[in-house]
């Protein structure tokens, strides 16, 4: 099997190049050991079958991010036969910086310069023929976004594997110090380009759309505004598969019902079937196909370079947290869904940052919190508290993010390993759509295959634990084990009820007004409330008395904070987990915020049963 | 002086770059050497720095930007 690398420069067009060339034969997984995601792929060339290892883009090698290691050992273990090095020729000078990386490797190569057409634009030309006659290893003028390139891309590798060619020119020599090898190398660059561009000495001047976006305030605002319309059509491209995700559990509760009820199947069997499945099925669909939509608007954002203009507005702000300027985007999210802006950390390049920023999102309240917040305050309190309880939450929101980043940056991201932002302000380009799309579908059918089994097995256990022969809530276990530790809640401010509420809310936010309903009015079993609070409105009105009744001002105070700053939805989780590939941080963050919740409960309820 | 104390459209050349080896295998790869042409395209308090060398428009966060000696 003939088997080929990819080496190139983030913006380099590595990703353009790698779809193109393989098509939908693509594989994703993970360097073995490591959270980098590897990408491998395949394709046919005149009855020839081809590998492509997509290697993980990075500046340089040198470094010891994992990234570099992991590329380093790839090229020089000689599982593939051929690299393909790629360079912007719209930025000859400082991409070439990785040929000289890799020109130490001493491997069998071809460059293509791709980008050719920008650099025309800009009135540069590349003399191809004569950096070949210097470098000793192919050369290949190219534009990744021109499709009929790619027939004479494919016949060059072909060729370069026949009779593999190693850079005849010498490294650039090792130096001792950092500083000083890294001249060598532009140096080395230098040389090797003089003949074959001229300088650009040019003063460089702003678009007028990029001289707006750096504005300091008005850049913020328009990346704000840029983001809450991304979460809109993000939940617009997420409807159509969310709406037959919803008729399943209608669909087939009755038919599974009569059917196994039928053969005499044990009700209490039958309803895992009837009830909890489908509804797992529809829960776990609307979570894939929403990480679709975010996944398309992350790409589309990304790929035409806005990303990076919200990351530099942002910068300054973030790096209070431990943060780079990245996390905004996947922050803003956060208020709209928590499983979006969970995946929306993707575009940062550290894994230990990208946790801490997943778990300052989960304290983000999430489109579904604001939906039940205000009906829960409005029952105790007037509009205008109700109004206060909202900013309350809002300044918690800020003070719950300092403290989760105090509490974990010192082993996520440590001050001496933090590494700040530094990163091009690439020119805007055009979306390459096939390819958004394609690999929004990818991360969403992985989300989707992955998920389905934990959100099971969860709701299986949620299950046992609601049951009750009769469908009445007193015989479940959760009663008996929540009145068994009322005296313990009710010191944090929650009477079993509450706290039963606080736990299903730990499902689905969605699925507390029906939890509520459920233990308030008594009119439906705990498994019916959380998982058909989809489907089964609730009447908050009548809702309303019953618990006005049944509790304390203070102790609805107390479960909305708690609710509201409880570990977010069970999907949410799964997502983090999904996303970090580390269930031990996972739990760590999940434990922290149970706790938060539960003090902050306790604190709240005992403060305001003073004044209440 | 450092290169937060220039102003927008300032040319110069980069002096002195200085940091642990992580740090400096980041900021050199992406083009910032001793002895590079840049030009400050953008400075605001509290924003990172942005300037432009080797074709390439780069963000640079303040902290950073502190450790970079230059001259105009």
């Amino acid at each position: 099997m003939n088997s080929i690398a990819l080496l190139g420069q983030p913006n380099s067009g590595k990703s353009t190049i790698y779809n193109n060339l393989t098509g939908s034969r693509q594989h994703v997984g993970n360097w073995a050991g490591k959270t980098v995601e590897k990408n491998e792929g395949s394709y046919t060339y005149q009855g020839t079958a081809y590998t492509v290892t997509d290697l993980p883009g990075s500046y340089g090698l040198s470094g010891n991010s994992d990234e570099e290691i992991i590329t380093t050992d790839f090229i020089r273990s000689g599982q593939s036969d051929l690299t393909v090095v790629l360079v912007d020729a719209s930025q000859l000078e400082r991409s070439m910086f990785m040929l000289a990386e890799f020109a130490r490797l001493e491997k069998p190569a071809i460059l293509v310069l791709n980008m050719m057409d920008v650099a025309k634009g800009l009135g540069k030309s590349v003399n191809a023929d004569a950096l070949e006659k210097k470098l000793g290893i192919p050369v290949l003028p190219f534009n990744a976004t021109d499709t009929k390139d790619y027939d004479k891309l494919k016949k060059r590798i072909a060729a370069a594997l026949q009779s593999p060619q190693t850079l005849s020119v010498t490294p650039p020599a090792a130096q001792s110090d950092v500083q000083a090898d890294s001249q060598a190398k532009f140096d080395w660059v230098s040389e090797l380009l003089s003949g074959v561009t001229e300088k650009n000495d040019k003063v460089f001047k702003m678009s007028k759309f990029d001289r707006l976006m750096t504005k300091p305030l008005l850049g913020k605002l328009i990346c704000i505004g840029v983001v809450l319309l991304a979460f809109l059509v993000a939940m617009i491209i997420m409807i159509p598969f969310m709406s037959i995700g919803s008729i399943i559990p209608e669909l087939l509760h009755d038919p599974v019902d009569s059917l196994l009820t039928g053969w005499n199947v044990h009700p209490w069997i039958v309803s895992i079937f009837s009830t909890m499945l489908p509804n797992v099925l529809y829960f776990t669909i609307s979570m894939a196909s929403f990480v679709f939509g975010v996944n398309i608007v992350f790409g589309f954002l990304e790929e035409i370079g806005f990303l990076a203009r919200a990351a530099y507005q942002f910068d300054g702000l973030l790096s209070k947290l431990g943060l780079q300027g990245k996390a905004i985007c996947p922050m803003l999210m956060g208020f709209g869904c928590t499983i979006g802006g969970a995946c929306g950390t993707r575009v940062m390049d550290n894994w230990g940052q990208r946790m801490l920023a997943m778990s300052i999102v989960w304290a983000i309240p999430c489109a579904s919190i604001w939906s039940i917040i205000p009906v829960i305050s409005g029952m105790f309190f007037s509009w205008w508290q109700t109004m206060l309880v909202c900013v309350g939450i809002l300044l918690y929101v800020v003070i719950t993010m300092v403290v989760v980043s105090k509490v974990f940056s010192r082993k996520l991201a440590p001050k001496e390993s933090r590494s700040g932002m530094i990163m091009e302000l690439p020119p805007y380009h055009k979306a390459h759509w096939k390819h958004i799309i394609k690999e929004a579908f990818f991360k969403a059918w992985d989300i989707f295959r992955r998920a389905l089994g934990t959100v099971t097995l969860v709701s299986i256990l949620f299950y046992i634990f609601s049951f009750s022969k009769d469908g009445n809530v007193d015989n479940s276990l959760l009663y008996r084990v929540g009145t068994f530790i009322e005296p313990v809640t009710r010191f944090f401010g929650m009477g079993w009820q509450t706290f039963m509420a606080f736990v299903s809310g730990a499902f689905a936010k969605e699925a507390v007004l029906g939890t509520l309903n459920a233990v308030f009015m008594g009119n439906n079993s705990l498994l019916d409330a959380t998982f058909y609070a989809k489907t089964a409105p609730t009447d908050a009105a009548m809702l309303g008395t019953a618990m006005t009744q049944a509790i304390s001002p203070a102790e609805a105070l107390a479960f909305m904070f708690a609710t509201t700053f409880n570990i977010p939805c069970l999907m949410a989780l799964s997502t983090t987990y999904k996303e970090s590939h580390s269930l031990k941080w996972t739990v760590k963050v999940a434990a922290f915020y149970i706790c938060n919740a539960l003090v902050l409960s306790c604190i709240v309820y005992h403060i305001a049963a003073l004044f209440m | 002086m450092k290169l937060t104390e220039t102003t927008a459209d300032t040319q110069g050349r980069i002096v002195k770059v200085d940091g642990d080896d992580h740090f400096m295998n980041r900021i050199t790869s992406i083009g910032m050497t001793e002895g590079t042409a840049f030009q400050t395209v953008r400075n605001d308090k509290h924003m990172p720095v942005l300037v432009y060398l080797r074709e390439t428009l780069i963000s640079l966060n303040r902290a950073d930007a502190d450790r970079i000696e230059v001259e105009v």
